[in-house]
């Protein structure tokens, strides 16, 4: 469904996203017609899509959304309209964000909108910082709404490989606000 | 005037309200579900942000969620709709404690119109008509049992409390009345957490008919005349049609004045509605007041010319209403269909699923208010309105025409797709429904004959 060059070691976000925002766009402008693949490339990343290809297994399961991806580390992955998957799957998985990595890597997600801050309070030193381990279930970040301070916990252990929101950063649901990379098996 | 207005809603009427910021120049955010990421409104406002998963109560009806997108996008008001939040005075107050407009009235005056029985009261006061009954609660069986001699059978019980025809029971004969006052009680009490009940005289077949209104800040109320609603499926509305043709000018304008002074009595600001029931000898009573714009506001904006939403948008910013009473006539008739998914031949059962075919009619006086497009999903967890299908004509008889034309362009398909399209075409062609004669018994009648005739 979507492939990469190999990424830079640090993938540029904003480079991500706004090819993710070309390819969105071109693939709603593309609806009805019969164009069955194309790709939007910017810098280093290119993503191809191809449309009308029989059923893919609901986007996210992740392990069978790894598999269907070319070996390497594709920077971003995931579902957007039109991409000839199962309706139904994609109804029934209740969720499709173009922010899910493909890689291997855990992200963990805003619980609800609000504001992302990095820690307890002002001053204090941030629950985490890249390259720091966590286990599961420690507290990473807060999203703030409505003076209710939301603790967001790792649902893994691993290592924060990226923190992906600036500190006091409005984020909407399901935003992805780092990634985690899983502890060595 | 605002400069962004988060739209608190989904579906079809999101798209209305985000098309009528566009025009008014005013930037539109929507809000989705994760089920709504491929929405019409999602694309066509000029911001969307993701407010949690499918189910309602964790996205649509998530204050913290949606004052959060609000927050976030810098949105200076927020449009509620029709459902989820928008008669929710918790909700229109937490607005106000974040510095945003809520478009509707003030929390109080909503709270005060939500509750019926303080409703009642307030319009009896103003002027409005009720049916014989109580205003206040009846506390007993003998109570109740002296107040139903005294206006005569048969009445009905109503929860305080309830609505959408839930909670409510008739009583034809005296000695079934303890028996319905304890069950429509304990009803109310298990269903909506408040066992107040009152009573009023029941109408076996009424016509629903309602009052279109807009108040501004100002002091100033204007009535956009009437609807006729009375093609209903347990409570449910189906088609909606203006003017009703059994007001004459004199009661369209008496109703309409009294409406807007009882809206003004109780401070309301923005778009409302007075239901009203209508009986055979042409009397109206007050029923209650929905303090929202309505689904089917377009039949009122066919004959007035005037679209309601921009005017919802323009007193809520603290501007004066953009029409005078004077400059208002009712002019032609407009109807509305509801097409919806689900199967008229099983019930009307919910008949969701992905739209592969979606052609709407077009041509002269036709509009259809809908956010489908092929390939949308109509996803069972939400409503199953599909479309408006709104016609104007000069005349009644002939917009029934033109709305049978635009039912037979109009085609859906998808698997598990069923619409009530050929409900509507079959009541277009009904010698009763054309000939105006519906009351709200209407649609029972309409189906046990069809089905005697099967």
């Amino acid at each position: 469904m979507s492939q990469s060059d190999k990424p830079k070691e640090t993938p540029d976000r904003e480079m991500i996203e706004s090819v993710w925002a070309e390819a969105r766009d071109l693939v709603r402008r593309l609806e009805g017609s019969s164009v069955l693949r194309f790709a939007v490339a910017a810098g280093e990343y290119k993503i191809e899509i191809e449309r009308g290809a029989p059923a893919a297994p609901p986007p996210f399961a992740p392990s069978d959304a790894a598999a269907s991806l070319p070996s390497g580390q594709p920077v971003a992955a995931g579902a957007g309209p039109g991409l000839g998957v199962d309706p139904g799957a994609r109804m029934a998985s209740g969720m499709f964000t173009l922010e899910q990595p493909a890689d291997d890597r855990i992200p963990v997600l805003a619980p609800l909108v609000g504001n992302f801050y990095a820690a307890r309070q002002p001053g204090a030193a941030p629950f985490v910082e890249v390259g720091q381990s966590v286990e599961a279930g420690q507290t990473v970040c807060i999203v703030e709404a409505m003076k209710m301070m939301n603790e967001v916990v790792a649902g893994e252990t691993g290592k924060v490989a990226e923190i992906a929101v600036t500190n006091g950063e409005w984020v909407e649901f399901e935003q992805v606000l780092m990634y985690l990379e899983p502890a060595e098996a | 005037m605002f400069e962004k207005v988060l739209i608190a809603n989904r579906g079809e009427i999101a798209l209305r309200v985000a098309r009528a910021c566009r025009e008014l120049g005013i930037a539109s955010v929507a809000v989705y579900s994760t089920a709504d990421a491929e929405s019409a409104v999602a694309s066509f406002a000029d911001e969307a942000v993701r407010v949690g998963p499918p189910h309602p109560g964790k996205s649509y009806l998530h204050i913290p969620n949606v004052i959060g997108a609000a927050l976030k996008t810098g949105a200076d008001a927020i449009h509620p709709g029709y459902g989820f939040l928008s008669e929710d005075p918790f909700f229109a107050e937490i607005c106000a404690n974040n510095g945003i407009t809520f478009i509707g009235p003030q929390p109080d005056v909503m709270e005060k119109v939500g509750d019926k029985a303080v409703a009642r009261d307030l319009m009896k006061k103003a002027g409005l008509p009720l049916l014989a009954g109580t205003i206040e609660p009846v506390q007993t069986a003998d109570e109740a049992h002296d107040i139903a001699a005294s206006i005569g059978y048969p009445v009905i019980i109503k929860a305080v409390a309830g609505g959408g025809g839930r909670g409510m029971n008739v009583v034809r004969r005296e000695e079934d009345l303890a028996r319905l006052y304890q069950t429509t009680r304990s009803t109310a009490q298990a269903v909506f957490k408040d066992s107040a009940v009152y009573i009023e005289r029941y109408l076996e077949a009424p016509r629903h008919t309602e009052v279109q209104l807009v108040c501004d800040g100002h002091g100033t109320g204007v009535y956009f005349f009437e609807r006729d609603c009375s093609v209903q499926r347990r409570h449910q509305k189906l088609i909606e049609e203006a003017p009703s043709i059994h007001l004459s000018d004199e009661q369209r304008r008496d109703i309409g004045e009294r409406a807007v002074k009882g809206a003004l009595s109780v401070g309301y600001t923005g778009a409302g509605t007075m239901e009203f029931l209508l009986d055979d000898d042409g009397n109206l009573s007050f029923m209650e007041m929905n303090a929202r714009i309505q689904v089917e506001h377009p039949v009122s904006e066919m004959i007035t010319s005037v679209d309601l939403i921009q005017e919802q948008i323009r007193v809520a910013a603290g501007e004066p209403l953009s029409v005078a009473q004077d400059q208002l006539a009712p002019h032609g008739h407009a109807i509305e269909c509801r097409v919806n998914a689900e199967d008229p031949d099983r019930d009307f059962a919910p008949a969701a699923g992905r739209l592969d075919t979606y052609v709407p009619p077009g041509g002269p006086w036709t509009r259809v208010d809908s956010h489908c497009y092929p390939g949308w999903m109509i996803a069972p967890f939400y409503d199953s309105l599909i479309a408006k299908l709104i016609v104007w004509a000069p005349t009644r008889p002939e917009a029934i025409e033109r709305m049978d034309r635009a039912l037979s362009e109009f085609r859906i398909e998808g698997r598990g797709v069923k619409t009530t399209i050929s409900f509507h075409r079959r009541v277009m062609a009904d010698d009763r429904f054309r000939s105006g004669d519906v009351s709200t018994d209407f649609v029972e009648q309409f189906l046990a004959a069809e089905a005697a005739v099967a």
